[in-house]
């Protein structure tokens, strides 16, 4: 039962930072469907880092960097230029898709194998409390970055629900007019959201680099962006419930493992189809009754 | 703007998801779209120059490994065949404000179809086996778009999530099916058996190209027809500028984006049908990963017009056959065109195109 929570807890720590940054990006209300490019960006320049310097700290500084590098490309063309939020954000992703595997065969040489290994991210177990009885292993033994996402989630919780900031970015995403009446330029706002949502993401994709996997290949978050993405909309933007949608998802595909364990006669394909599958159940359910947030897409007219 | 509201209450002024892709104007829309690529060629020099090679080079390479023997023009225009078909209907979905981004899946389930009907249909008449197996193609392209559109209408989740999650979806669909009842046991990794001579597409001598691109041609200049000479285009065309004034017309959007869906689901399964009976000879797991992108970024290069479409997809199946004849000459690697496309689409998108 430990081991089952604690997989579902490494499977949802990746897609909780993507979810975090991507509530940012929408709450400000600029769709999140970059995610996905901005995690690859993270888990590639997070091993870069690492590798380069010999230190795991510029390694998830650089998968900040990484990140945060997308988030501008899609700041920039969304924002700036206005264009479609939904296109772009594909366009991201299949352009990080591009340049982390070009980089990449440039670094290591074409046609070789992938030549950069590290050793994955020990857990950092707090003293005293990791030694409890069950709870200790699942909460207080875990690798650092997973602190750092509950951290997160409960400081963006702070900062959205509590801060003048986090009320102005809230209010760009519900109607950019008013932010504007209040003398705060909504296209810095949502320029400045997109950015940190690349950043947080980045850090999603340090999860499974750096502390899941420790190399780097093609394509390696498969698909973890858009789940995230359905994850915060199921969670109707709010980051506990992304928290908690997250971990839906990492047990479903704990689970999934687990049968696979028992030599269950169900074919691992159509196993693997279950995210998948109760995101767009869930998604369906929820119907028209998912409140977003009202001026979502919805470009700001008004240049300066 | 309140004079302008809907004849009865009941009907929608404005989807919750209304979106809508809309070129900013028509005049130098080419010019731009012409600049776009360009910016991203220069843009890719410089990753050329990262790697420690001369772009010039590497351009040079990739010029004479896309035109530079009738084969190798072959391999394009093999290349640009799928994307041109996929690309069409994607624009008719753009154009009509239906994000559609399920082509990935659409195409690889059409080569399933392809597969499945090539490999039971019993007779040898060739002509006909064929016309089953493109049809079986488009069915199972156009269901898997159905069940999108079925979400999507049904049930408020917004388009782009519908189709991308179903992409994942029918990209398992296709593994088990090769694991299962069309797979070749002992092939060592997941493939169906050869289907037979008679359903493989004719090709032309010399240049390798299969009469695809032809189809695909012809389907373009139809898509245009339908797009601007029918009703049902005038209907999606005035759904994709304003949901308001095709709702104040009497247009029924529910009735458009099932149409759009259905067209551009079956063009994208007869794309993957086309590759599976002109270039593989079977289905192959994986053979499509990534052309449902490429099909977005051909519509959008060709702004949305199903005939510019025609030289949009040549264009990126010229870059995908030097990328490789590049990669092999001069070792640089072809990943760089995935990198060139993304920069294109990403231009492109700065440059003409508005959401409405």
């Amino acid at each position: 039962m430990i081991d089952f929570i604690a997989a579902a807890i490494r499977i949802a720590t990746p897609l909780l930072f993507a979810a975090l940054g991507g509530i940012l990006s929408e709450r400000a209300g600029v769709f999140a469907v970059g995610l996905e490019g901005m995690m690859l960006m993270g888990a590639f320049a997070a091993l870069i880092g690492a590798w380069a310097s010999g230190l795991s700290l510029v390694g998830v500084l650089f998968a900040i960097a990484g990140g945060a590098a997308i988030g501008l490309v899609v700041a920039i063309v969304t924002v700036r230029y206005r264009a479609d939020n939904m296109v772009t954000g594909l366009t991201a992703n299949i352009m990080a898709i591009g340049l982390t595997s070009y980089l990449l065969r440039i670094l290591t040489g074409v046609g070789r194998p992938v030549a950069i290994h590290l050793t994955p991210l020990a857990p950092w177990p707090i003293p005293g409390l990791a030694d409890l009885p069950f709870v200790g292993p699942l909460l207080f033994d875990q690798p650092p970055l997973t602190y750092l996402a509950a951290i997160g989630c409960v400081a963006l919780t702070l900062f959205l629900r509590r801060t003048q900031a986090g009320l102005t970015l809230r209010a760009t995403g519900e109607n950019p007019e008013a932010v504007f009446a209040s003398g705060v330029e909504p296209m810095k706002v949502r320029m400045l959201a997109v950015v940190a949502c690349g950043a947080i993401a980045g850090l999603g994709g340090a999860v499974l680099s750096l502390q899941q996997i420790g190399t780097f290949t093609d394509g390696m978050t498969g698909g973890r962006g858009y789940l995230a993405l359905a994850s915060l909309i199921v969670a109707r933007w709010s980051p506990l419930g992304a928290a908690l949608a997250c971990l839906v998802f990492g047990a479903a595909e704990a689970f999934e493992l687990r049968l696979q364990g028992f030599g269950v006669p169900v074919s691992s394909y159509v196993m693997q189809m279950a995210p998948y599958l109760i995101a767009l159940a869930v998604l369906a359910g929820l119907g028209r009754s998912s409140k977003m947030p009202a001026a979502i897409g919805q470009p700001l007219h008004w240049d300066r | 703007m309140s004079d302008l509201a809907p004849p009865s209450p009941s009907a929608p002024s404005r989807l919750p998801f209304a979106a809508s892709l809309r070129f900013r104007s028509g005049e130098g829309v080419a010019i731009r779209i012409a600049v776009a690529a360009i910016l991203s060629l220069l843009c890719a020099a410089v990753l050329v120059a990262l790697s420690g090679h001369s772009p010039l080079a590497a351009f040079a390479a990739m010029a004479l490994g896309a035109v530079g023997s009738p084969h190798q023009f072959g391999v394009a225009l093999n290349r640009a065949t799928p994307y041109l078909l996929a690309g069409g209907g994607v624009a008719m979905c753009f154009r009509a404000g239906v994000i559609n981004m399920g082509a990935e899946g659409q195409i690889a389930l059409g080569g399933v179809g392809a597969a499945a009907v090539a490999l039971v249909w019993p007779s040898a008449a060739s002509a006909l086996t064929v016309f089953a197996s493109l049809f079986g193609a488009a069915a199972f392209g156009a269901l898997w778009a159905a069940l999108a559109a079925a979400i999507h209408l049904g049930r408020r989740v917004h388009e782009v999530l519908a189709t991308l999650l179903l992409n994942f979806v029918a990209l398992l669909l296709v593994q088990q099916t090769l694991a299962g009842p069309l797979g070749q046991s002992g092939a060592g990794f997941l493939q169906s058996p050869e289907t037979p001579p008679a359903s493989w597409l004719w090709k032309a001598p010399e240049f390798g190209a299969h009469i695809g691109f032809l189809i695909a041609v012809a389907a373009a200049a139809a898509l245009s027809f339908v797009l601007w000479r029918t009703p049902f285009g005038f209907a999606l065309r005035v759904a994709g500028s304003s949901r308001r004034a095709a709702a104040y017309a009497g247009f029924s959007i529910p009735l458009v984006t099932w149409g759009v869906m259905l067209l551009a689901g079956a063009l994208a399964g007869l794309a993957g049908g086309v590759e599976v009976l002109g270039v593989h000879h079977r289905l192959i797991e994986g053979f499509s990963a990534g052309f449902g992108f490429k099909a977005v970024t051909v519509a959008l290069l060709g702004a949305l017009e199903p005939l510019a479409v025609v030289p949009a997809a040549l264009f990126i199946g010229l870059l995908e056959a030097g990328a490789q004849s590049m990669q092999r000459q001069i070792g640089i690697p072809s990943a760089l065109v995935v990198v060139i496309e993304g920069l294109t689409m990403l231009f492109v998108l700065a440059a003409t195109v508005r959401r409405a």
